[in-house]
């Protein structure tokens, strides 16, 4: 039986897109559906990494 | 994330990146002369979109040129600087003639914040039609989702806009008010050929 950790890490795969335009509105339709499906504390810090590493102190 | 549609709110308990940081301390500056709704792109990213901007869009009320000065002192204590000009009375003719300025903080001029007043009515309904975003920090005002994604998909257009768009119908779609969206979309088609009819004179 699975932990519930391990469910909550349990991979949810994203359908990839036959051009650039599908591929990334199918990423942004995917990340919203992580926000949904996670705590705002979750997704926020890996929004953090991805935002702080692009602005100077 | 928390959008209640009757109290025009979104509770978000997030962790506050560079840009929220940034943006939450400027308006604290603002408020304090004068009502601000933040619009286009950095609502989308406050709501988690996953990109960066090099700026914020923030509309401000018209106010008079003493008050700007006032509030424009009050930012510069805060260590945030114009990056259009050292004069106030400069920086308030910009402003007042409809050109948007620019202010950002410490000595580098990344991330920045867009400040304009509204220029029609379409613009100045957007402090009847905004929520509230309460952050761990305190509250934040911006454009209601419908006037974003109006403004996103049919002013503004390219791909960025309509991935902002899209992140955020994606989020709410069954609280949107597409009616609304509909409405607004007549707007701004409207104010489009107004502004072609002027090019043409």
């Amino acid at each position: 039986m699975k932990s519930e950790e391990n469910k909550n890490s349990e991979k949810v795969f994203m359908k990839p897109g036959k051009t650039n335009r599908e591929d990334r509105d199918n990423f942004i339709k995917y990340w919203a559906n992580f926000i949904k499906t996670h705590s705002d504390k979750e997704w926020s810090s890996q929004q953090r990494v991805l935002i702080d590493a692009q602005i100077p102190e | 994330m928390k959008y209640d549609k009757d109290k025009r709110e979104i509770v978000l308990g997030k962790e506050l990146n560079k840009i929220d940081r940034f943006t939450f301390d400027f308006v604290k500056v603002v408020e304090k002369y004068v009502d601000y709704v933040i619009i286009s792109g950095y609502v989308s990213i406050l709501l988690g979109r996953a990109r960066a901007t090099e700026d914020v869009d923030i509309f401000i009320k018209r106010i008079s040129k003493e008050k700007f000065i006032e509030m424009h002192n009050d930012l510069i204590e805060n260590d945030f600087w114009c990056l259009n000009s050292n004069n106030v009375n400069t920086i308030f003719n910009y402003i007042d003639e409809g050109v948007a300025i620019r202010f950002a903080r410490g000595k580098i001029p990344l991330p920045n914040i867009e400040v304009k007043f509204p220029k029609d009515e379409l613009d100045k309904n957007v402090f009847n039609d905004f929520l509230v975003v309460k952050i761990p920090v305190g509250e934040m005002n911006i454009s209601s989702l419908e006037r974003h994604i109006a403004f996103k998909k049919y002013f503004l257009g390219d791909d960025k806009d309509n991935e902002d768009a899209l992140h955020v119908e994606e989020l709410f779609r069954e609280d949107i008010d597409y009616e609304k969206v509909k409405k607004l979309r007549e707007l701004i088609k409207i104010r489009q050929n107004e502004i072609r009819r002027k090019q043409k004179l």
